[in-house]
C-alpha cells in the first residue's frame, strides 16, 4: 500500500474523528487546516524571496521549522503521531488541554503565524506589513462563527507549539546569520583545486556559510551521515577526467540548445529573485498538493518530510563542500581553456563539489516519490509569474534530474557533483521517509 | 532681468591631474563643515510605509540670484521650500518661504524649465497625484496641471527624468512609479506602470500618458546619451525588491516612434539589483558616459563593455565597482559592519583636483536588522589612477542618520561643491564645502533661445592646458527622487590655461572659447561666454 493510500485511508478515519468531536460548525467560508497551511507556505515562499539573509540554505532551515510547527499543530487533533523523539533535539510537545474543544485551523493558524513571524522577524517593512495583514486576514477566516473559548484554547494551543518550535530551533547552529551569511573574514585553502572567489561583489569574496555543515541535522544524524566519495582528481592534464569535465561543461555551455538554456533559468532559482531551490520544491509540492485536493494529513506530512529533507540535504551539501572546498568551473576553464569563457549563470559564491540543487533536488524526490509515488507525473509553475512556462514532469525523479543537469548547462556545475550530488540527495531523503506519522 | 544671473558651472574630470594639495598622490581630502543648526534647513522626511522610499532634495534658483535654492520633499507631511539667503562665500543660510511648492504627500521633485519662459519649473513626484509647478519668477509658483495637460494620475510616484526629443518645442517627461500601494497582503509583483508625458505635436501641453510596459517598481531614471547618438535613451533602475521576471532596463525613445526596450540580443545584459539612484559621467574621458547605480550590499559601476572603435555602441556594460573601489557595501567606520543601503548618489568634483568625486546618501530601509543601522554617508574621492577613495568620515559628512536624497550644489557660490541630504524621521543636514586646499573650478550654466532653454541633453567640454577633454552631460532625473538645476561645476586642479565648449542638444558644437579659472560663465549658444558675477 504506497504512503499516499495509506494517507488517504487514515484521513477518512480523522475526519470522521473531528466531526465526531463535536468541533465547531465551520461556514463555508471558513478555511480547513491544509488551506491554512497552503495559505501561509505562499506567504513563505514571498518572505524568503524577499528577506535577503534567505539564501538557499537560511530558507532550507526555516521550511523544516514551518514545515514541523504545520504538523505538530495538526497532529494533536489527527492520528498523526508526533515527530519529538524522531527529529534532533525535539522534545515532546505541549499537552493539550484534557476534554476542551479546539479548532484545528486556528489552531494550525496560530502555530503557523507565530512560528513565521519569529523566523522572519528580520524580514523588511514590507514583509512585515504582509505578514501582519495575512495573519489579521487569515485569522480572521477561521474564527468565523467559533466560539469565544474555543478560539483562545485553540490560538493559545498553536503559539504553544510555536513556542516550543521556536525554543528548538535556536541552538541548531544556523539561528545567526550575519552579513547575509558571508564572514568577514575566511582563510582560502591554497592551490589550484580549490575554490576562489569568482564574483565581482565585494561580499562575496567570502564563501556562503561555510559552517553551514556542522549544523544540527533534523532526520539523519549529522552533516555528514551522507557522505560522498571525493570528485575526481584535481589535474591540469588534458585527458585526465577532471580536465575532461571541465570540457564537458565547456561544450555543454557553448553549445547550449533553446531548451538546455530555458532548464538552465528554469531551475536558476536564485536568491531573493526567486523562492530559491528548496522552495521550488515547496512550490512543487504545494501545487501537487492543490491538484490532489490533499487534506489536512496528507498536507502536513507531505510539508513536514520534504521541509525536513531540504534541510538535511543543505547541512550534508554544506558539510561535503567545505571537506571537498573544490575549485568552480568558470576559474579552472578561464585559467586552463579559455581565458575569455563565461558561465550563463551566475557562479555561486562557495564551493563546487557537490551540488546544492542536485542534492537537494534529490532529496525532495526521494520524500515526494515516497509519498505520491515513483511515477507520479506534474506541472511545475512556480516560475510563472517571472514569465517562465511551466514544465511537465513525468516522475520527481525526472524533475530532480533536470535540475542537477541544469547546473552543468547553467556552466556553474561539473558532472560528478551533479550525479554524486542526486545519489546525496537521495540518502539524505531516506532519513526523511523514515520519520514516523502513524502508529 | 537674466543678465542678473550668476552662472557657474560644471564638474570636472580629466583636467588637470596635479595633485593639487594632495599628499603622496592621495587626493586631497575636502573639509565639509556642518551648518545644519545655523541654516534654517529643519526639513524632516516623515512618514510611514509609503514614504520608506523617496525623500528627494531639488536644488533651484527660482529668484535669479544665482544662489541654488531648495525644496526638500516632506513625506506625509508638507514639503519645505528655503530661499537661499547665503552670501558668497559666506556661511550657509536658508529662509523658510511660502512659494506654493509646499505640498504634502511629496516623494521628491525635480526642477526643470518646461516652458522655457527662463522661469524654473518643478514636477513633485507625489503618492497620490504628480503635479506640474510652473514658475512664475521670485520664488513664486502656480499648479498648471490642467493647463499643461499633465494627467498627474495616482500612484506611488518615485523616479523622474526629462527630455526634449529631437524638432519638440515642449518636453517629453518620464515618471517612474513604485508599488500598488493598495496591495497589502502581496505587494510583491504589484509594480504599476511607469508614465511617458510627450507633448502634443501643436501645441504646449501634454499628450495622455503612455504606460511603459514593462514597469518593474523604479526608484531612478535617466534620459542620457548612452551611446552618443544625439538621442538619449531612458536608464532605469529597478527595485528587485517587488519586481517579478524584472530586470534592469533601458527603453529606446525615439521622435515619433513608440518606445522599445533594448534586448538582449542587441547587448543589453540581464541585470537585477535593489535599484535606487542613478548617477552618470564620462569617467574615463572616452566620451560614454559611465553609470552608478545604487543598490542595498554592493553597488555597481557600469561602463560600457566595449567602447567602439567606429561603429555603434552595444548597450553591455561590465560591472567596475570592484576594481575601482566604489562598491561601498558596508559601512567603512564604527562597528556596525552589516551591509549598506544607498539612496541618491551624484559625481561631483569636491575638491577641484580635477577628477570627478562620488557621494551616497546611505540609510537603512526601516529597522531592517539585516543591515546597517548606523550606515554613514560615503564621500569617495577619485584618485588619478581612477580608483575611489572613501573618506566620508575624514571629511566630515559620515552622518549615520538614515538618509534618503540629496543634493550637491555650490549653495553660496565660493567654488566649492556643499550638500545637503535629507533624512527619513529626522531632519535634513547641510554642510558647507570649506576646503582651503582645494584647486580651482569653473562653473557654467547654458542658455539657448527657444525651447529647452537650458539646453538639457548638451554636453559641457572642458580643455586645460591643451591636454586632455572632460566633459558633462547636462540631465534631467536620476539620483534619487531629487534633481538639480542652475549652474553645472567642474573642477580644474591647478589648470591654468581653460577652454570650454558646448554640444547643443541639436548636436551643434560650439566654438572652443578660453575662459578664466575660478569663474562663472553664462554660456549662450552663438554668444562669447560671460563672467555673471561680475556683471553683479
Amino acid at each position: 500500500m504506497s504512503r499516499i493510500r495509506r494517507i488517504g485511508a487514515m484521513t477518512l478515519i480523522v475526519a470522521a474523528a473531528w466531526l465526531a468531536a463535536g468541533q465547531a460548525q465551520a461556514g463555508p467560508a471558513r478555511p480547513g487546516p491544509q488551506d491554512v497551511v497552503r495559505g501561509w507556505y505562499k506567504m513563505v515562499l514571498e518572505l524568503v524571496r524577499h528577506t535577503p539573509t534567505y539564501s538557499p540554505p537560511v530558507a532550507s532551515r526555516s521550511f523544516a521549522y514551518i514545515g514541523v510547527t504545520a504538523y505538530e499543530a495538526a497532529a494533536g487533533g489527527t492520528g498523526l503521531q508526533s515527530l519529538a523523539g524522531q527529529l534532533n533535539g525535539l522534545t515532546a510537545l505541549p499537552q493539550r488541554e484534557a476534554g476542551g474543544a479546539y479548532d484545528e485551523a486556528v489552531v494550525v493558524n496560530a502555530a503557523i503565524a507565530a512560528t513565521v513571524q519569529g523566523l522572519f522577524a528580520n524580514t523588511g517593512p514590507t514583509g512585515q506589513r504582509a505578514l501582519a495583514a495575512m495573519a489579521r486576514k487569515t485569522g480572521g477566516d477561521v474564527t468565523l462563527g467559533l466560539a469565544d473559548d474555543v478560539v483562545a484554547r485553540s490560538q493559545a494551543r498553536g503559539n504553544a507549539i510555536a513556542a516550543h518550535i521556536l525554543e528548538w530551533s535556536k541552538d541548531d547552529g544556523g539561528q545567526a546569520v550575519e552579513n547575509m551569511g558571508f564572514p568577514m573574514e575566511f582563510k582560502l585553502t591554497p592551490g589550484p583545486a580549490h575554490w576562489v572567489p569568482t564574483s565581482l561583489v565585494a561580499q562575496q569574496q567570502t564563501p556562503l556559510l561555510p559552517d553551514w555543515g556542522s549544523n544540527r541535522t533534523f532526520a539523519m544524524p549529522d552533516g555528514a551521515a551522507c557522505g560522498l566519495p571525493p570528485p575526481p582528481s584535481y589535474s591540469e592534464e588534458p585527458n585526465s577526467a577532471f580536465y575532461n569535465e571541465a570540457v564537458d561543461v565547456f561544450d555543454a555551455v557553448n553549445g547550449l540548445t533553446a531548451e538546455q538554456r530555458e532548464i538552465a533559468r528554469f531551475w536558476s532559482d536564485d536568491p531573493m529573485l526567486s523562492p530559491t531551490p528548496p522552495g521550488h520544491w515547496l512550490s512543487i509540492a504545494l501545487e501537487v498538493l492543490e491538484r490532489e485536493e490533499a487534506d489536512a494529513e496528507l498536507t502536513v506530512d507531505t510539508m513536514a518530510r520534504l521541509g525536513v529533507a531540504l534541510a538535511d540535504a543543505f547541512i550534508g551539501c554544506w558539510d561535503a563542500k567545505f571537506k571537498y572546498d573544490l575549485v568552480r568551473p568558470i576559474t579552472y576553464i578561464r585559467r586552463l581553456i579559455d581565458p575569455k569563457w563565461d558561465a550563463i549563470l551566475i557562479t555561486p559564491p562557495f564551493p563546487e563539489y557537490p551540488s546544492g540543487h542536485s542534492t537537494q533536488s534529490g532529496a525532495a524526490a526521494a520524500v515526494l516519490a515516497g509519498i505520491f509515488g515513483e511515477n507520479f507525473a506534474f506541472e511545475d509553475s512556480t516560475h510563472v509569474r517571472d514569465g517562465l512556462p511551466p514544465r511537465k514532469f513525468a516522475s520527481f525523479w525526472a524533475a530532480a534530474e533536470e535540475a542537477g543537469i541544469s547546473r552543468l548547462y547553467g556552466g556553474i556545475h561539473f558532472r560528478s557533483a551533479i550525479d554524486l550530488g542526486l545519489e546525496q540527495g537521495k540518502c539524505v531523503g531516506a532519513y526523511a521517509s523514515a520519520l514516523r506519522t502513524r502508529n | 532681468m537674466r543678465t542678473r544671473y550668476l552662472v557657474f558651472g560644471l564638474a570636472a574630470l580629466i583636467c588637470s591631474v596635479g595633485n593639487v594639495g594632495a599628499t603622496e598622490n592621495a587626493p586631497p581630502v575636502p573639509v565639509f563643515t556642518e551648518e545644519t543648526a545655523t541654516s534654517g534647513v529643519d526639513s524632516v522626511y516623515a512618514g510611514d510605509w509609503q514614504y520608506m522610499v523617496g525623500g528627494g532634495a531639488a536644488s533651484f534658483d527660482c529668484n535669479d540670484d544665482a544662489f541654488p535654492d531648495l525644496l526638500l520633499a516632506g513625506g506625509e507631511a508638507p514639503a519645505n521650500f528655503y530661499r537661499n539667503a547665503s552670501t558668497r562665500g559666506g556661511p550657509l543660510r536658508f529662509e523658510a518661504e511660502t512659494s506654493g511648492l509646499e505640498l504634502a504627500g511629496m516623494t521628491g521633485a525635480y526642477p526643470l524649465d518646461i516652458d522655457s519662459d527662463g522661469n524654473v519649473d518643478l514636477v513633485l513626484l507625489r503618492v497620490g497625484e504628480n503635479v506640474v509647478m510652473r514658475g512664475l519668477g521670485g520664488c513664486r509658483f502656480e499648479r498648471a496641471n490642467e493647463e499643461w495637460a499633465f494627467d498627474g494620475g495616482d500612484a506611488w510616484s518615485t523616479a523622474f527624468s526629462a527630455t526634449w526629443e529631437k524638432g519638440a518645442e515642449w518636453p517629453t517627461l518620464a515618471v517612474g512609479n513604485y508599488i500598488d500601494r493598495e496591495q497589502e497582503m502581496s505587494p510583491w509583483g504589484s509594480c504599476t506602470d511607469n508614465w511617458l508625458h510627450r507633448p502634443l505635436a501643436t501645441e504646449r501641453r501634454f499628450q495622455p500618458p503612455l504606460a511603459l510596459k514593462p514597469s518593474y517598481c523604479p526608484l531612478s531614471i535617466l534620459f542620457t546619451d548612452w551611446n552618443r547618438s544625439g538621442t538619449p535613451s531612458l536608464r532605469v533602475s529597478n527595485d528587485r525588491e517587488y519586481y517579478e521576471g524584472g530586470q534592469e532596463q533601458m527603453w529606446k525613445i525615439e521622435p515619433g516612434k513608440m518606445p522599445v526596450l533594448y534586448t538582449e540580443e542587441e547587448g543589453w545584459k540581464y541585470l537585477r539589483i535593489w535599484g535606487m539612484g542613478i548617477a552618470s559621467y564620462d569617467l574615463d574621458a572616452d566620451g560614454y558616459p559611465e553609470y552608478f547605480l545604487t543598490s542595498m550590499a554592493d553597488n555597481k559601476l557600469q561602463s560600457l563593455a566595449a567602447a567602439p572603435a567606429g561603429g555603434p555602441a552595444k548597450p553591455s556594460y561590465a560591472d567596475i565597482a570592484f576594481a575601482r573601489g566604489v562598491t561601498a557595501h558596508r559601512p567603512y567606520m564604527g562597528d556596525d559592519l552589516r551591509p549598506s543601503t544607498g539612496w541618491h548618489t551624484q559625481f561631483e568634483d569636491v575638491n577641484n583636483d580635477g577628477l570627478t568625486d562620488l557621494f551616497i546618501a546611505k540609510g537603512n530601509v526601516d529597522s531592517m536588522p539585516d543591515f546597517a543601522l548606523k550606515d554613514p554617508n560615503n564621500l569617495l574621492l577619485q584618485s588619478a589612477d581612477g580608483k575611489f577613495v572613501e573618506v566620508g568620515d575624514k571629511a566630515g559628512v559620515a552622518s549615520v542618520a538614515v538618509a534618503r536624497g540629496a543634493a550637491m550644489a555650490d549653495f553660496n557660490l565660493d567654488g566649492l561643491v556643499d550638500l545637503v541630504v535629507v533624512n527619513r524621521r529626522e531632519k535634513a543636514q547641510i554642510w558647507r564645502n570649506t576646503s582651503e586646499n582645494a584647486g580651482g573650478w569653473i562653473e557654467v550654466r547654458l542658455q539657448q533661445t527657444g525651447a529647452n532653454r537650458d539646453a538639457v541633453g548638451a554636453w559641457i567640454e572642458v580643455r586645460c592646458d591643451e591636454t586632455g577633454v572632460m566633459r558633462r552631460e547636462i540631465t534631467v532625473g536620476g539620483g534619487h527622487a531629487g534633481g538639480q538645476h542652475g549652474a553645472w561645476h567642474l573642477g580644474l586642479g591647478d589648470a591654468t590655461k581653460v577652454e570650454i565648449r558646448v554640444l547643443w542638444p541639436d548636436g551643434t558644437a560650439g566654438d572652443w572659447q578660453a575662459v578664466a579659472p575660478n569663474e562663472l560663465y553664462l554660456v549662450e549658444r552663438d554668444q562669447p561666454a560671460r563672467k555673471l558675477l561680475a556683471e553683479q
